[in-house]
C-alpha cells in the first residue's frame, strides 16, 4: 500500500471512528448472540448460554483493541480517546487536579522565567557570523594577578593586527558617551568608537546606508561619519530613510550620519546607540578593548601564545567572547538555574506522590481494565497521557504566571544582566517551556503509571479499593523525603545569601548615600567649564537644596583616574613600587554634600578654585595609613602623574574613606584635586536634598537648561540606588533564592500534608482500634507527630548533604559569610521542620478527633 | 490469536479460502472454520475479527450490511478480486510447502 493511501485510510477511520466503533460492537454483539442462540438450541439454560458465549469469544476489550490497530488508526486514535477520558476524570479530581497543576505551574514558572533570562546570556548563539571563532584579547601581566584582563594599549593592538597571523582580523574599540545635538533635541548617548574592520569582522552590515570604509576619517575640517542604532533612527528620526546622510552635531564637532545597524544589533552593552569610527595612534596607556576571529581550526591556546610573544613581558589572554560579556552573572544565573531545576524536581515529586495516591484509589478500575484484556502497555499509555495532561495546563500556567515573574526578574536584576541581556518571552522560550512540561509528564508519570499498571488482577477484585498498598507507600515516602531535600537545600541557599546580602547592606559606604541626587553632563568644549561652576553656584540655591557640588568621578559608579604619586622628600622609589592613588577631581564643597567626614584640615573652598591660586590636595585616610604612616599628613606636598606638569602641592585636608567601587572592595588611597587644576569636560553634580532627591530633578533640568539649551541632564539618579546598583547581583539572586526556597517549603508542605492526610485514612481503621483500646488523643497525635519525623527526616539529613555541596558553589556570592555558616543550615532546617508539623496539624488532629466505634464500623 | 497453532498467516488463508464459497458473516465463518479444524480457533472466535479486519484493510475482502438467515443484521464479508488471487496464491505456496514437508517427512 502506498504511504499517501495508508496515510488517507489512518485519516478517514479517524474521521469516522465513532461510526466505525459503533460498527464493531454490533458486529461483535451480533456475533456473541448468535453463539448464545446456538448454545440455547443445544439445551443449556438462558443464562449458561450466554455466558458460554461470552467465554467462547474471548476477551473483547482486547479484541476491540486489536481491531482497531488493524483497522489502521492505532495510537492517534488512543491517545486521543486517553485525552478525552483523562480530560473527564481530572474534571471530576478537581482537588487533586488544581493542586498537582498548581504546583507543577509554579515550578515551571520558576523554570521559564530564569530559562529566559538566562537564555539570552548564556545559551543563544551569539548574533554574529560564526560567534564561536570570535574572542576578546585581553594583555595581562604574569606578575601581577590583579591585572588578568586588562585594556590593551593602542601600540600592542597594532602591533598585533600586523602579527597575528592566528587571526581573521581584528578590531579595537573604546566604550563611551557623546551627546548627540541634531539643532532641535540634544541627548547625551552611550557610543562605542570602533575600528573599521569591526563590523565586517562580526558580519554585520547596515540596515540602511553603509558601515564605515577604511578611509573614514576624523579628517581635519571633514565631517566624521556616524552609525546609529535602529532603535535611535525609530525613535529621534522616525524612521525616516533620509536621515541618513543628515549633519548632526556630536559634542562638538559636525558629524554625518552614514547607516543605521540591523535592529537589536549590540555588541556587549545594549545601551549603546551610537557607533564611531576610531583611528588608532600610537599610544602605551592600555585603554582599548580589543577582540578579533580566530581563523578556521587554530585554536586558543595558540593564538594567545602568538600575541604573547609579541608584548612581552607582558602576555595576551584570549577569552571566548559570550565569556567576556557574560563573566559577571553566569554565577549567579547558574546557580538560579540549578535551583529552579531542583524546585521543579521538588514539584514533580509531589505530583508523583498525589499520582500515586490517587492512582491506589483507582486500582480496582485498572484492575477491571486487565481482566477484560487491556494491555498493561495500554493502561500505562493512559495513565501517562493524564500525565501529560495534568503537564501541559501547568505548562501553560507556568508560562503564564513566568512572564509575571520576567518582569519582577527584570526589574530586580543587575544592570549588568539587563544591560547586554534581551530578556523576553518568545517562541524559544515558549517551546522550551513545552519540552520541559513534556519532560515533567514523564518525570512525575512513569513510576505512578508503572506501580498502577502492576496491579495484580485477582486479588484486587476480591477486595474493594481499600487497604494498604507497601509497594506505592514506601515510594511516596521516598518522594517526599526527596522534595523535603530539595527544599532544605534551597532555603540553606536562600538564608546563606540572604544573610550576606544584610552583611553587605550594613557595610559603611563612607558617605551619606540618603537624599542626595547625582547626575552628569558635558559641556560642547573646553572653554564652556565655568558652566560646571555656574550650574552648581545655581542648583545650591534652590529650595529644597542644602548643598551641591562636582566630581569627576563619582563613588560606586565606575571606576576613577589613578596616577602614580610622588612624596616630597621621599627618595625615588624603585620602578614598580611607586606609591599609586586614586585620583578624582572635586568642586569646593563636595566633602561636605556627600558626607565625607573631613578628619583633619578643611575642605577646599572657592579660593582654592581658581587656576592662579596654589596647588593643594585633600587626601583620603587609607593614603595617610600607607604612605604617611604616623606622620604629620597636613602640609606635606606631594605630585601625582596626572597632567603633563605636575608642580607639587600641599596636602590641606584629610578626609573619610569610601569604599571603592563597591562594598565588598576596600577603599584605596586616594588624592583630590580641586576642579580648577584638573578639569574635565564631564562631571558628576552631587545635590543634597532636604527631601526626596529625584523630586528637585525637574528643576534642576531648567537651570541646566537655562544655561545652555544643548546641556542634556544625564543619568540622573538617587545616590542610595548607585549604590543599590553595587549589589545589585547579591540581592537578585538572594531575594530570587529566598523565593524559590519559600515556593518549595509549599511544595513539600502540601507532600507531607498528602501523604499524612492519605496514611490517617487508611489507617482508620488502626486508630480506631488503638482508641477502643485505650489511646488517648495524645497519644494518637504523637503516633502522626511520629510518621511526620520519619518522613521528613530522612530528608532532611539528604538535604544536609546536598546544601552543603551548594553552599560552595555558592561561596563566590557570599559576603563575609561562610560556606558553612550553621546559623544559615539552622534556621534552613528549624523551618523545614516548623512548617513540616504545621503541614502534619490537621491530619494528626483528625485522627485524634476519631470516633473509635464509627471507624471499626468502616469496611 | 491462535498462532501458536498454526504457521503464520494461516489463519487468513483459511478466512480467504471460507469466503472463497461466498460471503458470510464473521460468526459464519467462524463456524466453517470449526467444523474444519478443531484448534484453530480455541482461544477465541474473537480472534478471528483482527484477522477480518487486517484482509479488510489490505483489501483482500470487503465487509457490508446485510440480513442473516434469521433476520438478524449481520456484516457480511466477501472475496475482492484482489483477494480471490491472494487466495490463490497462499494456495499455491501452501501446497508447494506442504509437498515440500511431506518429501521430507517421508524420506526419513
Amino acid at each position: 500500500m502506498s504511504p499517501w493511501r495508508a496515510l488517507g485510510n489512518r485519516l478517514r477511520a479517524l474521521l469516522q471512528k465513532a461510526r466505525l466503533d459503533a460498527d464493531m460492537d454490533e458486529e461483535m454483539r451480533t456475533h456473541i448472540e448468535m453463539r448464545a442462540q446456538r448454545n440455547l438450541d443445544a439445551g443449556m439454560d438462558p443464562e449458561e448460554a450466554r455466558y458460554a458465549a461470552r467465554r467462547q469469544f474471548g476477551p473483547i476489550e482486547s479484541i476491540q483493541d486489536a481491531c482497531r490497530g488493524e483497522r489502521g488508526v492505532g495510537w492517534i486514535e488512543d491517545f486521543l480517546h486517553d485525552v478525552r477520558h483523562g480530560a473527564r476524570r481530572l474534571g471530576k479530581d478537581r482537588g487533586f487536579t488544581a493542586v498537582s497543576v498548581l504546583t507543577l505551574a509554579l515550578g515551571i514558572g520558576a523554570v521559564v522565567a530564569i530559562f529566559a533570562a538566562a537564555d539570552d546570556l548564556l545559551f543563544r548563539p551569539l548574533p554574529y557570523r560564526a560567534p564561536d571563532r570570535l574572542f576578546r584579547l585581553w594583555e595581562r601581566d604574569p606578575t601581577r594577578p590583579e591585572t588578568a584582563r586588562s585594556e590593551v594599549s593602542a601600540d600592542d593592538f597594532m602591533a598585533w593586527k600586523a602579527g597575528g597571523s592566528s587571526f581573521e582580523g581584528m578590531a579595537a574599540y573604546y566604550e563611551g558617551r557623546a551627546v548627540l545635538h541634531d539643532g532641535e533635541r540634544a541627548d547625551e548617548l552611550h557610543v562605542q568608537g570602533v575600528t573599521p574592520g569591526f563590523f565586517p569582522m562580526l558580519g554585520i552590515g547596515a540596515f540602511h546606508g553603509r558601515t564605515f570604509a577604511p578611509d573614514d576619517g576624523p579628517a581635519p575640517g571633514t565631517s566624521a561619519p556616524v552609525i546609529i542604532s535602529f532603535r535611535l533612527w525609530r525613535s529621534w528620526f522616525g524612521g525616516d530613510p533620509d536621515a541618513v546622510g543628515r549633519a548632526v552635531r556630536l559634542d562638538s564637532a559636525t558629524a554625518t550620519i552614514i547607516g543605521v545597524t540591523p535592529p537589536g544589533f549590540r555588541f556587549g552593552d545594549r545601551d549603546v546607540d551610537l557607533w564611531l569610527p576610531l583611528h588608532l595612534r600610537p599610544s602605551k596607556s592600555r585603554d582599548l578593548n580589543a577582540v578579533g576571529r580566530l581563523k578556521r581550526g587554530v585554536g586558543r591556546a595558540e593564538a594567545e601564545a602568538q600575541l604573547s610573544l609579541m608584548v612581552q613581558p607582558w602576555m595576551a589572554t584570549v577569552e571566548p567572547l559570550r565569556d567576556s560579556f557574560t563573566r559577571s552573572v553566569k554565577g549567579s544565573l547558574l546557580v538560579l538555574l540549578g535551583a529552579v531545576g531542583l524546585l521543579l524536581g521538588a514539584a514533580c515529586a509531589n505530583a508523583a506522590s498525589l499520582l500515586l495516591a490517587r492512582n491506589r484509589a483507582r486500582r480496582s478500575e485498572m484492575a477491571m481494565r486487565l481482566a477484560l484484556g487491556a494491555s498493561r502497555g495500554r493502561l500505562v499509555r493512559q495513565l501517562l497521557t493524564e500525565s501529560l495532561l495534568l503537564a501541559m495546563c501547568a505548562g501553560a500556567l507556568g508560562v503564564a504566571l513566568g512572564r509575571y515573574a520576567l518582569y519582577a526578574l527584570v526589574a530586580l536584576a543587575p544592570r549588568a544582566l539587563t544591560r547586554s541581556a534581551d530578556v523576553a518571552i518568545d517562541g524559544r522560550v515558549v517551546l522550551f517551556a513545552v519540552a520541559v512540561s513534556a519532560a515533567t509528564a514523564l518525570l512525575f508519570g512513569a513510576v505512578p503509571a508503572a506501580v498502577s499498571a502492576r496491579a495484580d488482577v485477582a486479588p484486587e477484585l476480591a477486595r474493594n479499593s481499600r487497604g494498604g498498598g507497601p509497594r506505592a507507600g514506601s515510594l511516596r515516602a521516598w518522594l517526599i523525603a526527596g522534595e523535603v531535600a530539595v527544599s532544605l537545600i534551597l532555603l540553606t541557599g536562600g538564608s546563606l545569601l540572604f544573610r550576606s546580602l544584610v552583611k553587605l547592606q550594613e557595610v559603611d559606604s563612607g558617605l551619606m548615600p540618603r537624599h542626595l541626587l547625582a547626575f552628569h553632563f558635558r559641556v560642547p568644549s573646553p572653554d564652556k567649564v565655568n558652566l560646571f561652576d555656574l550650574s552648581r553656584e545655581r542648583i545650591a540655591v534652590l529650595p529644597g537644596v542644602r548643598a551641591a557640588s562636582a566630581t569627576s568621578f563619582l563613588p560606586f559608579d565606575g571606576p576613577p583616574a589613578a596616577a602614580r604619586v610622588e612624596i616630597e622628600g621621599r627618595p625615588a622609589p624603585a620602578p614598580g613600587e611607586e606609591p599609586v592613588a586614586a585620583v578624582r577631581t572635586v568642586m569646593p564643597r563636595y566633602f561636605g554634600t556627600i558626607g565625607i567626614p573631613i578628619r583633619q584640615g578643611r575642605d577646599f573652598t572657592a579660593a582654592d578654585n581658581g587656576a592662579d591660586a596654589p596647588m593643594r590636595f585633600v587626601v583620603n585616610e587609607a593614603f595617610v595609613r600607607k604612605y604617611l604612616p604616623g606622620q604629620e599628613p597636613l602640609g606635606r606636598r606631594i605630585r601625582t602623574s596626572m597632567a603633563r606638569t605636575n608642580p607639587l602641592g600641599e596636602i590641606i585636608g584629610v578626609v573619610g574613606d569610601v569604599k571603592e567601587g563597591s562594598m565588598r572592595q576596600e577603599p584605596v588611597p586616594t588624592v583630590y584635586y580641586v576642579y580648577a587644576h584638573m578639569s574635565y569636560g564631564q562631571m558628576t553634580l552631587v545635590v543634597r536634598t532636604e527631601g526626596d532627591p529625584m523630586a528637585i530633578l525637574a528643576l534642576v533640568r531648567r537651570v541646566v537648561h537655562d544655561l545652555d539649551p544643548g546641556l542634556p541632564v544625564a543619568d540622573a539618579r538617587a545616590m542610595d540606588a548607585i549604590l543599590g546598583e553595587t549589589y545589585a547581583r547579591e540581592r537578585f539572586s538572594a531575594l530570587l533564592m529566598a523565593g524559590f526556597s519559600i515556593l518549595s517549603l509549599l511544595v513539600a508542605a502540601v507532600g507531607v500534608y498528602g501523604v499524612l492526610a492519605c496514611s490517617v485514612q487508611e489507617r482508620t481503621r488502626e486508630i480506631g482500634v488503638r482508641v477502643a483500646v485505650g489511646a488517648d488523643g495524645r497519644r494518637i497525635v504523637e503516633l502522626v507527630l511520629g510518621d511526620t519525623l520519619r518522613l521528613v527526616l530522612p530528608g532532611l539529613l539528604a538535604g544536609l548533604g546536598g546544601a552543603l555541596s551548594l553552599s560552595r558553589l555558592l561561596s563566590s556570592l557570599l559576603f563575609k559569610t561562610g560556606a558553612w555558616d550553621p546559623a544559615s543550615f539552622a534556621i534552613a532546617a528549624g523551618t523545614l521542620l516548623v512548617v513540616a508539623l504545621v503541614a502534619a496539624a490537621s491530619p494528626a488532629g483528625r485522627a485524634a478527633r476519631l470516633d473509635p466505634t464509627a471507624a471499626l464500623r468502616l469496611e | 490469536m491462535a498462532k501458536d497453532d498454526l504457521l503464520p498467516g494461516t489463519l487468513d488463508m483459511l478466512i480467504l479460502k471460507v469466503l472463497d464459497r461466498g460471503a458470510m458473516h464473521g460468526f459464519g465463518i467462524a463456524e466453517r472454520i470449526r467444523e474444519r479444524s478443531e484448534n484453530v480457533l480455541s482461544v477465541g472466535e474473537g480472534s478471528l475479527y483482527p484477522a477480518l479486519y487486517r484482509l479488510e484493510r489490505q483489501r483482500w475482502i470487503t465487509a457490508e450490511w446485510g440480513q442473516s438467515e434469521n433476520n438478524r443484521r449481520a456484516r457480511y464479508y466477501a472475496l475482492t478480486r484482489a483477494g480471490r488471487k491472494q487466495l490463490a496464491v497462499e494456495t499455491d505456496g501452501w501446497e508447494r510447502m506442504s509437498l515440500a514437508i511431506r518429501q521430507v517427512m517421508r524420506s526419513t
